[in-house]
């Protein structure tokens, strides 16, 4: 397929999106200040809950609110990603926009990748948001952040997040609603990627698990580089986990994905609700 | 001889052999997550086979459940065949998909379908893009076929506040703008009053197929419209073709003086009156 079509296709994807968000002025205000009411929340809950064995624990000694909020924040990719392919599909069965997407002359997989690409932007900007108030507000200061390397990780984790995303949107083209994959691996990747709390204050077989999850290196080269600003030395590990991760799940996710868009062909359940 | 009628003959826009397609029973609750490997065991289609030619108007006919949509569904490549082979204008709907996809337009009769917070505009300019066409293009064919479809003015508007009969037209236009050759159109007066109705089949037989030449096979419950608009007619019963001709063919086979009649008289249905396809 050529690729400046698919470009093309892709721009056109986020301009619909956008038109349609645009309509809503509304919520943008309001998620705005929501981001602010949870950055005030780990705020105050990192004042409560500060102490040196505490600060001790952090990885490179940080504080617990700057620890937390990269790590409610950069989850939020791990969020967005296992559920933006498949609300794309979901939401296009309910306004019966899927048919008339199938007929024309772009593939299921641009269409997921198309309507994806919203969703990460505009997490991108709540992230913004996010980190913003606390520089504004409450003394967060990524002074010494590696910014190219915080993006490198950005990008390693979308795309090893992508795959568990095109699987999760695999599930939802077979089953049509209910994804039981999506949450567990939201509910393990909360429990043990270290969103919350340093990975190391886990017992053994959890610290296990978090290795076996892409979110944990994910928030771990986040938090080095931008709260430590470390170098691409120290931050290749987490990079590489990410890309192998993407490099198994990528494919991986196109098999299952191609498996289950045949079987609804076969069944003809594509476009049920 | 037969190598000079294959050299004159153009090839038929539509081509159905051998066709069929089986469905899995409904499952509902756990085995419902069986759905995806089932068996297929319920018939939709049993191996039908047909032709409609370059510029022909054909309409789908048959009581619910006879494989109207089932069929017109693998044409429009939103479903796999059983078995068996359909092509639009020599591509096949299975191995080619994507150059089938570039020669037809499918529009259903339901005023869905659309991002209801956009205009009509905006629509067709996204669904252009999913057709490959360049933004100068688009803008040109949106403005030609608006006119074409009597929706010019109302493109600026949000398609959640045009009535019924103009969210048709949207999508009429919708499956033309890439100017395919072929248009399968399931129950495509379904949700129109009356008069809506009838302006929507003046558009397609005298603009879409006497004007322009496009092939057209669109499924109907409505045998006025059938006999208004098809050059000859598809008859399914029960997955099988019971029969395949001109209005006036149908008549004469079966004594009938209508085409309601005579298609009454074929699907062996009480009269029209009290069961009306």
């Amino acid at each position: 397929m050529n690729l400046a079509r698919v470009v093309r296709k892709i721009a056109a994807f986020f301009a619909r999106d956008f038109a349609i968000a645009r309509g809503y002025r509304g919520a943008l205000v309001l998620e705005t200040l929501e981001a602010l009411f949870g950055v005030a929340t780990f705020y105050y809950l990192s004042r409560f809950v500060s102490s040196p064995e505490l600060s001790s624990a952090l990885p490179d000694g940080g504080n617990y609110f700057a620890f937390a909020l990269v790590g409610f924040a950069f989850f939020d990719y791990l969020s967005v990603s296992l559920t933006a392919f498949d609300s794309s599909i979901e939401e296009a069965r309910q306004n019966r926009t899927l048919e008339a997407l199938l007929v024309t002359q772009t593939p299921l997989p641009v269409i997921l990748a198309g309507s994806a690409v919203y969703p990460f932007t505009a997490l991108a900007l709540r992230t913004c948001i996010y980190f913003g108030w606390g520089v504004l507000l409450f003394d967060f200061t990524p002074r010494a952040a590696n910014w190219p390397g915080a993006v490198a990780i950005l990008l390693a984790s979308v795309l090893a997040f992508a795959g568990l995303g095109i699987i999760s949107a695999s599930y939802a083209i077979l089953f049509k609603r209910g994804n039981p994959a999506k949450w567990l691996v939201l509910g393990i990747s909360g429990l043990v990627g270290g969103m919350m709390y340093p990975v190391s204050v886990l017992p053994g077989p959890l610290r296990f698990l978090a290795r076996l999850i892409p979110v944990t290196y994910s928030l771990e080269g986040m938090r080095a580089a931008l709260l430590a600003g470390a170098g691409w030395r120290e931050l290749w590990p987490s990079i590489a986990a990410l890309l192998i991760f993407a490099a198994i799940l990528i494919p991986l996710s196109f098999l299952i994905f191609g498996w289950a868009l045949r079987r609804t062909k076969i069944t003809g359940t594509l476009t049920h609700i | 001889m037969i190598s000079v009628i294959t050299l004159v003959m153009p090839s038929p826009a539509i081509s159905v052999e051998a066709l069929e397609k089986y469905f899995p029973p409904a499952h509902s609750g756990w085995r419902a997550l069986l759905q995806p490997i089932a068996r297929l065991s319920e018939r939709a289609l049993a191996g039908i086979s047909f032709l409609v030619q370059q510029g022909e108007a054909v309409a789908i006919v048959g009581p619910n459940g006879a494989g109207k949509s089932t069929l017109l569904r693998i044409l429009a490549t939103l479903i796999l065949p059983t078995r068996g082979r359909a092509a639009i204008s020599d591509c096949d709907v299975v191995r080619q998909p994507s150059g089938a996809r570039r020669q037809f337009g499918y529009h259903t009769g339901g005023d869905e379908g659309f991002y209801t917070r956009l205009s009509a505009r905006e629509n067709l300019g996204f669904f252009a893009a999913m057709n490959n066409m360049s933004r100068a293009e688009a803008r040109a064919r949106i403005t030609l076929t608006a006119e074409r479809m009597g929706i010019a003015a109302d493109l600026d508007r949000q398609v959640r506040t045009l009535s019924t009969g103009m969210t048709h037209r949207v999508g009429l236009a919708r499956a033309l703008l890439h100017k395919p050759a072929v248009l399968l159109l399931d129950e495509p007066t379904r949700s129109l009053d009356p008069l809506a109705a009838a302006d929507f089949r003046r558009l397609l037989k005298d603009d879409l197929v006497r004007q322009h030449g496009t092939t057209l096979l669109f499924a109907s419950h409505t045998l006025s419209e059938v006999a208004d608009i098809a050059d000859r007619v598809l008859l399914l019963e029960a997955g099988r073709v019971a029969a395949f001709d001109s209005p006036r063919g149908l008549c004469a086979t079966t004594g009938a003086t209508t085409l309601e009649g005579a298609i009454t008289r074929l699907a062996r249905l009480p009269s029209p009156v009290e069961s009306p396809l």
